[in-house]
C-alpha cells in the first residue's frame, strides 16, 4: 500500500470537502461512543478488568522471549509449521511459497490488518492468484479499489447507495434492485460462499496466540474467518509476535475488553479456537497449517519507550473517540491503521521522515487514553514522536526556531509574564474597536477559518493575582478586628476567615515558582532513544525521561 | 529463510526482554491473579444463561428430557420448514436420541450445500456470554456450525457453567482425555454485520438463526424470567 501519511493535511483537506461522508463520521461518532459506554457499564468492573489485562499484557511483553518460545513449541508440538519473517516482504514470501506448494490458484482471506499492513493481497495477485477478502467490509473495499477506512469497519465510509452500485457493476447477475441492507449481504453471501467453497487455502490473522497450549484465538461476528479457517485444505494464520498471551483465560480476559470496546457487544458470534490441522478422526479442516510470525520492527518497539504501544488489542475504540479522526476520516492517515492508535504505530512501523504530520493530528483531549482497554498513554505517546520530531529536525526551521523560543520563555517565568502581559494588553488595545481579529501574524491558520477574539487586556496570571492581593487585603483587614483571634487563618488560605477560595489552587501557586519545576528540562530530553534496553517498563533515555509517568502528572 | 529469520526475531526479543527464570516468571503470573467477569443478569445460572443467549438474538427453548427435546426439534423444523429433516454430527449422545417419536429424519454427518437445517450437541453452556461451546471433530464438524441456514444447539443443563475461565477448565480437562481438539468454538448468536452503514443484519456468511434448547432440570419460571430479562 502506497503511505501518503506525508501529506496529511492535504488529505484532510480533501476529506472534509466531502459533506455525505462527513455526516457519516459525525454520526457514527455519536454512535459508536454510546453503545461502548452501555457494554462498559453493563459489565460492571470494566476499569478492575482493564488494569488486569494490562499487568497482564505488560507481563507478556517484558517475558516475550520466554512466552514466544513457549508457544512455538506447543504449536509444533499441535502440528503446526511455524514461520518467522523480519519484514512485510518475508511474510508475504513465505505465504506464498506456500500457496505455490500447494498449487493453490484460489486465497479466501479473512479479515487481518497485518496483511494489509505487508500489502500481501498485492503480492499474491501480482503471482497471479486470485485473492479473495471474505470479511464484508474488506470484500467491498477489495470491489472499489479502496484501502480499509477504520480497523474494525473497514468500508463504513462508504453509503449503501455506493455499495449497490458497486455490486451491481461488479456481480453479473442479472437485473436487479438490491434496494434493502439485506440484499447486499445476501448477495455478498453467495457470491462468497462459492468462493470459500472452492478455494484451496484460507488466510486469516489472529486476536490472540495462547502459550500454554498453541492455539489462536478468532473473533468474528460474521463467521467468515471459521470458513477459511476450517474449508480450504491448508490454512496460514498470519500475525505478529506481540500477540502472544501466556494462558487461554488471558485471552479471554482480552477477548471482554475487546467486544465491549469495539463493537459494544458482550460476546462476539464466534469466538474461536485453533490448535493445528485435521486430526485423525475429524470429518473436516485443513490437512496443514501454518503460523507466520511477524516483527516488522516490533521487536524495535519492544526495546524502545514506545513498548506500551504493543499493548494495543486492535479495538478501534480511540478511532471512534477522536474528534481527527471523526473530522478526516481514515484514508486521510495515508497508511494501514488510523487514528491514535495509528498516528502511533505508522512512524513507528514505516519511519517517522515520511509521517511526522501524524503525530501532529491531535487535539491533545485525552479521550482516547480514556478509552483505550489497553491503557496506553496515547496522548503521551504522541507527545513522545512531537518531541522526536523537533529532535530530528523533521519539522520545518521556522516552527523549531518558535519551539525553541517558547522553551526558553517558559524557563523564566519572570520574563515569560512580563511578555504575555505586553503581548496582551496591545491585542486589546489594537482590537478594542472591533473585538477581534480577521488577520493575525504567524497565525493565518487560525484566522483563515475564524476571528480571533480580542484579549480583554489582562492576562489569567494577572487577574489572578489582583484577586488574591483583594484577598489578602480583606483577610489581614478582617484579622485586625477580631478579638480575640480564636482561630487565627494562615495567610493565603481563607478558610478560617470563610473568604471564597478558589477549588484546588493554592495561593501562593502563581506567585512562587514551582518546585516541581526547577527551571530545567525534563531529564532524557538531549538523550537518544533505546537506552531502555533490558530495562522494561523504564523510559530512561527517551523523551518521557526518568520519571515514571503518572496520569495525575501535571506534564501531561 | 526463516531459520536465519527466527534466530534475529528471538535475538532481538531476548534483548529487549529481562531474562527472568520459567520459575520467577510463572510465580509473577500468578500474582496477578483472575479478571474479574460480567455480571450475570439472574442468580439462577439457567435464567441468566437463556437471558444472555437472547440478547444474543438466539431462540430458546427449555425441555425436560430427550423426548422433549425430539418433540421441540420436530416442532421448530416444522414452523420454518414444514419438513422434518435435519444435518446432525456423529455425536453419540445424538444418536442416542428417539427421533422416532417425533418422527424427525436426521441425517449423520456434515452439512452439505443447500441443506438448511444442523443440530450440534454443546459440550457447554456459558451463562456469563450467553453461548455454546462445540469441540470440532466427527462428532460435531465445523461446517455444521457454519454452512446452514439455521443451526439449533442442544444443551444440557448439567452442562452450564457460570464464565469462559470455567468453559476452558472443562475443556483442558476434556483435552487431557482425548487430546487436543483442532478447534474450540464459542457460538453466541446467529453470524451477523454491520459493515454497511452500520445497519445489523443476521446471516452474513453463517445461519441467519441460532436456536438453543436447554434440556433437562431447569427452575418452571426460567425461561419466562428469560424473557423478560431480555426484553423479547
Amino acid at each position: 500500500m502506497k503511505q501518503t501519511s506525508h501529506t496529511f493535511l492535504d488529505n484532510a483537506h480533501t476529506a472534509l470537502q466531502d459533506r455525505d461522508k462527513a455526516a457519516r463520521r459525525d454520526f457514527m461518532a455519536l454512535f459508536t461512543p454510546l453503545i461502548r459506554n452501555a457494554a462498559m457499564d453493563d459489565f460492571g468492573h470494566f476499569e478492575e478488568l482493564r488494569q488486569h489485562v494490562k499487568e497482564v499484557r505488560q507481563h507478556t511483553l517484558d517475558n516475550l522471549d520466554h512466552y514466544l518460545t513457549r508457544f512455538e513449541r506447543e504449536a509444533l508440538h499441535n502440528g503446526n509449521h511455524v514461520h518467522f519473517a523480519t519484514d512485510a516482504d518475508q511474510l508475504n514470501s513465505i505465504v506464498l511459497d506456500i500457496c505455490q506448494q500447494h498449487s493453490a490458484r484460489r486465497i479466501a482471506k479473512g479479515k487481518s490488518m497485518v496483511t494489509e499492513e505487508t500489502g500481501l493481497n498485492d503480492y499474491l495477485k501480482r503471482a497471479g492468484l486470485r485473492v479473495m477478502e471474505t470479511d464484508l467490509g474488506e470484500y467491498i473495499i477489495q470491489q472499489a479499489g479502496e484501502t480499509p477506512s477504520h480497523i474494525v469497519g473497514p468500508a463504513l465510509h462508504k453509503s449503501a447507495a455506493e455499495i449497490r452500485e458497486l455490486f451491481l457493476a461488479k456481480h453479473d447477475l442479472g437485473e436487479r434492485e438490491l434496494a434493502e441492507t439485506s440484499d447486499m449481504v445476501g448477495e455478498a453471501r453467495k457470491v462468497l460462499r462459492e468462493h470459500f467453497l472452492k478455494a484451496e487455502v484460507g488466510v486469516i490473522g489472529a486476536n490472540a496466540l495462547i502459550a500454554e497450549n498453541g492455539y489462536s484465538m478468532l473473533v468474528t461476528n460474521e463467521g467468515n474467518g471459521d470458513l477459511c479457517a476450517n474449508l480450504p485444505n491448508v490454512l496460514i494464520v498470519c500475525t505478529t509476535i506481540d500477540r502472544v498471551v501466556p494462558r487461554a483465560r488471558d485471552a479471554t480476559a482480552m477477548l471482554r475488553l475487546l467486544v465491549r470496546s469495539a463493537t459494544g457487544q458482550p460476546q462476539t458470534c464466534y469466538t474461536s479456537f485453533y490448535s493445528g490441522p485435521r486430526r485423525e478422526q475429524d470429518s473436516d479442516g485443513p490437512l496443514e497449517t501454518h503460523f507466520v510470525l511477524l516483527d516488522n520492527r516490533r521487536t524495535e518497539i519492544l526495546a524502545s519507550d514506545y513498548r506500551e504501544m504493543l499493548q494495543c488489542i486492535r479495538c478501534g475504540a480511540c478511532l471512534n473517540h477522536c474528534p481527527i479522526y471523526a473530522a478526516t476520516g481514515g484514508h486521510a492517515y495515508g497508511w494501514v491503521y488510523p487514528g491514535p492508535m495509528g498516528s502511533i504505530l505508522t512512524p513507528l512501523l514505516t519511519s517517522l521522515e515520511q509521517s511526522n504530520a501524524l503525530p501532529n493530528a491531535c487535539t491533545s483531549c485525552g479521550r482516547c487514553a480514556e478509552v483505550c482497554p489497553a491503557d496506553i498513554p496515547l496522548p503521551d505517546l504522541l507527545r513522545d514522536l512531537r518531541h522526536d520530531e523537533n529532535r530530528q529536525k523533521l519539522s520545518s526551521s521556522r516552527w523549531r526556531l518558535g519551539m525553541r523560543l517558547h522553551a526558553w520563555l517558559a524557563r523564566h517565568p519572570g520574563l515569560y509574564h512580563a511578555c504575555t502581559g505586553i503581548g496582551i494588553a496591545a491585542l486589546h488595545l489594537l482590537g478594542q474597536r472591533k473585538g477581534s481579529f480577521t488577520q493575525l501574524p504567524m497565525a493565518s491558520g487560525w484566522t483563515s477559518e475564524r476571528d480571533f477574539p480580542a484579549p480583554q487586556g489582562k492576562t489569567f496570571m494577572h487577574q489572578y493575582a489582583a484577586l488574591q492581593r483583594a484577598d489578602k487585603a480583606r483577610e489581614d483587614k478582617s484579622a485586625a478586628v477580631a478579638k480575640p483571634p480564636r482561630r487565627r487563618a494562615r495567610p493565603g488560605s481563607g478558610k478560617a476567615s470563610g473568604e471564597r477560595q478558589e477549588p484546588g489552587l493554592r495561593a501562593d501557586w502563581p506567585l512562587k515558582p514551582d518546585p516541581r519545576r526547577p527551571g530545567k528540562t525534563r531529564p532524557g530530553t538531549a538523550g537518544g532513544k533505546g537506552t531502555g534496553k533490558g530495562k522494561p517498563g523504564a523510559h530512561p533515555g527517551g523523551p518521557r525521561g526518568k520519571k515514571p509517568r503518572s496520569r495525575q502528572s501535571d506534564d501531561r | 529463510m526463516t531459520d536465519s529469520s527466527r534466530s534475529r526475531v528471538f535475538a532481538n526479543v531476548r534483548q529487549a526482554c529481562r531474562g527472568a527464570g520459567e520459575d520467577t516468571i510463572a510465580q509473577e503470573l500468578e500474582a496477578l491473579g483472575t479478571a474479574p467477569t460480567a455480571d450475570l443478569p439472574a442468580a439462577d445460572i439457567h435464567t441468566a444463561f437463556l437471558a444472555n443467549v437472547l440478547k444474543n438474538q438466539g431462540s430458546v427453548d427449555c425441555v425436560a428430557n430427550r423426548s422433549g427435546a425430539v418433540k421441540a426439534l420436530a416442532d421448530y423444523l416444522y414452523r420454518h420448514f414444514r419438513s422434518h429433516r435435519l444435518v446432525a454430527g456423529n455425536d453419540p449422545h445424538l444418536a442416542a436420541m428417539p427421533w422416532r417419536e417425533a418422527g424427525v429424519l436426521p441425517r449423520f454427518g456434515s452439512v452439505e450445500p443447500g441443506e438448511p437445517v444442523a443440530l450440534s450437541y454443546a459440550l457447554l453452556g456459558v451463562a456469563e456470554i450467553g453461548g455454546i461451546v462445540t469441540l470440532t471433530g466427527k462428532a460435531n464438524p465445523a461446517a455444521n456450525n457454519l454452512l446452514s441456514e439455521h443451526h439449533i444447539v442442544l444443551v444440557e443443563s448439567t452442562r452450564l457453567v457460570r464464565d469462559m475461565e470455567a468453559a476452558w477448565e472443562c475443556i483442558e480437562r476434556e483435552s487431557a482425555k482425548t487430546g487436543r481438539s483442532r478447534g474450540v468454538n464459542f457460538i453466541a448468536g446467529p453470524s451477523s454485520t454491520a459493515d454497511i452503514e452500520g445497519k445489523l443484519v443476521y446471516g452474513a456468511h453463517g445461519p441467519r438463526n441460532w436456536h438453543v434448547i436447554l434440556m433437562g432440570d431447569v427452575p418452571a419460571n426460567a425461561l419466562e424470567e428469560a424473557h423478560a430479562l431480555a426484553g423479547r
